[in-house]
């Protein structure tokens, strides 16, 4: 059996790591199951992955499960600010209610996860440093996600929506002032050649995007028992390697900032807080409002400890 | 089967289909759908559409209509005309120099359009009959408006770079740069070889009579002052921090839209129809077959063959400019038959890790794959450029076009060996203006 | 040689539906114009608000994208009718006349036959959108059947253009490929 696995991500990326890991796995159990990675975006775009997987013409991908958001408004829970301290936290709402929530939303799409995993992200400023709400008014700021526009648009930024891969030259020719992405993309897009300041996802860390390895769900119940067990012990694996890993990329982002001589700063808790505080006006709201049982599972995310 | 043996036979089918006489666009589809059907199961044509969709989503393709707006409104004006009669003006003592007026009107025009049609169609209008009233032969005068015609694409802002930037995520507002001293390096060319001509047909005193007075050359120049402005605005917009590249295309289409309509009094709605009607055929055109290539890059890449041509091309063991020389024949080759965003999109996801591996800039390979596509525009089968000329002066023989138009064919092959020896006549000006690569 | 002719139009003459389905192209291509010009708009107010009023853009991108995909898609009918749509005929110019009026019902007939299956699947896909409730995952959030519907109206409208030249071809009211006998 052939399965395809289609990604955004390049080879090198910590994403294909943990694809290329379950594929090798899942190969060595030599259980007549084979998974063929299409990286960067060769076979679909980014996010135009989700619809053909939950309708079952694909069978894999590694996902920011809030590209899916505008199908199930549900998933913008998984990019919200403030709702993951750190780490660790990301990893036990990984196994709690909250997920289980959200793994029976995506049932209903014929979705199932195979790896959980959060990356953290930070801010970078083009003229001095982003901590707190209020060194956001006049910025113009490239936010990811719906729910950190939102936020800082309601700390006085002006939006400007693009793609991760034209922060670089906007913020070249001066188009913006401000960007927020993960660590991953900051590194790799280079952008420390074009700020003066970083804040990296640290102690206190607002952006934590929950990008799964997700399966079609009737396509593995098609498998025989053995497929189906060797993919499910390669994911676990390949989970544990995924949280290592994901706690080492915020450090090396700062270092890369750090050696290019780019401003480090960091959050404190009281930045934290006036975020925190500043998200709830806004996005929980518009988060609550849009989405059928958003309350009850905005409680169930922020009830974790 | 063998994904490298596949890949044949669909190279194979694609030739025959596309021969057929079909539209690009929908001969892209048939032989997509046929291979996904045969090879990926029956229920692989579910996707077409939303793949067809997914390509068409995205906001740098924005600036494909609006670069070819700029061109053809302002190509519906007599701008056309009073560039070249500014230029010939100050260079008319020269033999040959209406030739080069000529060619340096389709350089500025270039520098305003997006695409090498409508350049061709906006100077070549009063270009061609100036020049053969002159005493200048049909070939040279259908020729050089032709060859002058591709400089469309090579200066900024070109269409095909915008495609080639999607397709390989790479920097549009540094392609843009790196064609700007090739562009003008080839337009160099383009009057070198003009002038050797007519000098050496020996009717140079004739092709250089009449002269103007220093009057007359300053009056002309406030009519080109409203090109000098757009394309300083332009420049200004893209690079000086107001918009991206792809917005800056609609400041440009607007400007010129504007210019024409209180300059050149382009009131009647009939003429607006007819620049919107002419806009609009080219970027549908255009932009189907973006949408339909979209749909064979994701057959080729479903079934495995980009995946195994690039692994095969990575095991040959061949110097890199071996494997240039053969990557450029085959571009010319394939620019003779189709267009040059159906090339790009085809070609550049496969070539570009070849590319990038044996160590080439992209940046720098964009603008040899320009060229590569600017010859194909002036040769058969598929040579837009013939065909506006055509449609100009309809009883200059294709033939007559054709053989005009070689020696600028010779040119455009020199100039790529010249970007061969000397990369950094396209990565000079990026790299000065952006900083470094990235 | 005929490639990218500037001059010829789909042939109506006097035949009604020839007539009627070159009306509802140039329609459409009406329409397609139109859309381009306000994304024309629409983006030089996105530069003025960011850049003069430096304040947000929430909804012009988007707009901008999917206006551009429709004028794409609702273009296509018209653009086939001004036979804008660039080919190679190089077979048609090789064969004799006979075998040229077959090639041309034959490639017709298949174009027809493709944009078919994209219309149904693209209605498909439209239906899902529409009966799911599907959005776009930014802010501004826009139904996604409303951009999706031109997938379906673009192909379709397309489809009967096609019809319309392939029975041109058939009636003998038009030559194969626009060719004069050689
Ligand atoms: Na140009
Ligand atoms: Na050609």
């Amino acid at each position: 059996t052939e399965l395809r696995l289609s990604h955004q991500w390049s080879n090198g990326d910590v994403r294909h790591k943990v694809a290329q890991m379950v594929a090798d796995d899942v190969a060595a159990a030599d259980v007549d199951l084979d998974i063929k990675i299409f990286p960067s975006q060769s076979l679909l775009k980014a996010r135009e992955q989700y619809k053909p997987l939950s309708r079952g013409l694909l069978d894999m991908t590694v996902l920011p499960l809030s590209y899916a958001g505008g199908q199930q408004p549900a998933y913008n829970l998984t990019l919200m600010p403030g709702l993951v301290k750190n780490h660790d936290h990301a990893a036990r709402l990984n196994e709690s209610p909250f997920m289980d929530a959200i793994e029976g939303i995506m049932a209903e799409d014929d979705v199932m996860v195979l790896v959980h995993g959060y990356l953290a992200g930070g801010f970078a400023g083009k003229e001095k440093c982003i901590t707190k709400p209020d060194d956001m008014p006049g910025l113009q700021t490239r936010a990811a996600g719906k729910a950190f526009e939102q936020m800082l648009a309601g700390a006085g930024a002006s939006i400007a929506s693009m793609s991760s891969s034209e922060i670089y030259n906007a913020m070249q020719s001066g188009v913006l002032d401000a960007a927020n992405t993960s660590s991953s993309s900051f590194v790799s897009y280079r952008i420390y050649e074009q700020v003066s300041c970083y804040t990296p996802a640290g102690e206190y860390a607002l952006w934590f995007m929950y990008q799964p390895l997700l399966m079609n769900k009737s396509t593995f119940e098609g498998l025989n028992e053995d497929q189906q067990k060797a993919l499910l012990s390669a994911s676990e694996k390949a989970q544990a390697f995924y949280l290592e890993e994901a706690k080492k990329e915020d450090a090396a982002s700062a270092q890369v900032f750090r050696d290019n001589d780019v401003e480090i700063a960091a959050m404190t808790e009281a930045d934290f807080e006036a975020w925190r505080a500043l998200a709830k006006e806004t996005s929980y709201k518009a988060f609550v409002e849009e989405t059928p049982n958003g309350q009850e599972l905005l409680d169930l995310a922020l009830s974790v400890n | 089967m063998d994904p490298l043996f596949l890949g044949l036979l669909v190279a194979v089918t694609t030739i025959l289909v596309l021969f057929s006489g079909v539209s690009v666009a929908i001969g892209l589809l048939i032989v997509s759908a046929g291979f996904l059907l045969a090879f990926d199961g029956s229920r692989s044509l579910e996707l077409m559409p939303e793949i067809f969709f997914g390509k068409l989503d995205n906001f740098a393709l924005l600036s494909i209509p609006m670069f070819i707006i700029m061109g053809a409104s302002i190509a519906s004006t007599r701008a056309g005309a009073d560039l070249y009669e500014a230029l010939e003006r100050w260079l008319t003592r020269i033999p040959g120099g209406l030739v080069v007026s000529n060619l340096g009107a389709c350089a500025l025009f270039a520098a305003m359009s997006g695409s090498s049609p409508a350049t061709c169609a906006a100077i070549g209008k009063m270009g061609i009959p100036e020049m053969r009233k002159r005493g200048y032969p049909d070939g040279v005068a259908a020729g050089s408006i032709a060859a002058g015609g591709t400089l469309g694409i090579l200066i900024p802002p070109s269409v095909t770079m915008i495609v080639y930037g999607i397709a390989t995520e790479t920097s549009i507002g540094r392609l843009f740069l790196a064609g700007v001293i090739p562009g003008l390096m080839l337009m160099g060319l383009f009057m070198a070889w003009s002038l050797y001509s007519t000098w050496r047909s020996g009717n140079a005193s004739v092709l250089s009579a009449g002269s103007y007075s220093w009057k007359q050359r300053f009056e002309i120049l406030p009519r080109v002052l409203p090109f000098l402005a757009i394309i300083l605005g332009v420049l200004y917009a893209m690079y000086g921090g107001v918009a991206t590249p792809s917005e800056t295309a609609a400041v440009g289409a607007l400007l010129c839209l504007l210019i024409a309509m209180i300059i050149y009094k382009l009131w009647s709605l009939a003429a607006l129809w007819v620049v919107l009607r002419d806009s609009t055929k080219e970027s549908v055109m255009i932009l189907f077959i973006i949408a339909a290539a979209g749909v064979f890059s994701y057959m080729l890449s479903s079934l495995f063959i980009t995946q195994a041509i690039a692994e095969w091309i990575g095991t040959l063991d061949v110097n890199r400019w071996v494997l240039m020389a053969a990557i450029n024949g085959f571009l010319l080759i394939a620019g003779f038959f189709l267009p040059p965003v159906a090339v790009i999109l085809m070609a550049a996801p496969i070539l570009l890790p070849i590319i990038v591996a044996a160590n080439f800039d992209p940046v720098w390979f964009a603008v040899v794959l320009t060229i590569n596509m600017e010859i194909g525009l002036i040769s058969p089968p598929v040579g837009l450029n013939l065909y506006v000329i055509n449609g100009i002066a309809p009883d200059i023989s294709l033939k007559t076009i054709l053989t005009g138009s070689l020696p600028y064919v010779a040119c455009m092959v020199f100039a790529i060996f010249l970007l061969c020896l000397f990369p950094d006549l396209a990565t000079w000006l990026p790299d000065t203006v952006m900083g470094a690569p990235k | 040689m005929a490639g990218h002719s500037t001059a010829a139009v789909a042939y109506a003459g006097n035949n009604p539906f020839l007539r009627g389905v070159a009306a509802i192209s140039t329609v459409a291509g009406w329409c397609s114009a139109a859309m381009i010009v306000i994304a024309v708009a629409i983006t030089c107010q996105m530069i003025f608000v960011r850049f003069v009023l430096n304040a947000s853009t929430v909804w012009q991108t988007e707009a901008v994208i999917y206006l551009v995909i429709t004028a794409t898609l609702v273009g296509l009918p018209y653009v086939q009718r001004l036979r804008g749509h660039v080919n190679v005929d190089l077979f048609p110019l090789s064969l004799g006349p006979r075998a040229r009026y077959f090639l041309a019902c034959l490639t017709l007939s298949t174009s027809s036959l493709i944009v078919a299956v994209m219309l149904y699947y693209g209605f498909e896909y439209w239906h899902f959108a529409w009966a799911r409730g599907w959005t776009s995952d930014t802010v501004w959030g826009v139904r996604l059947w409303i951009p999706y519907l031109s997938i379906p109206v673009g192909f379709g409208l397309l489809l009967l253009q096609l019809v319309a030249d392939l029975f041109a071809v058939l009636t003998g009211l038009e030559k194969p490929f626009g060719l004069e006998d050689a």
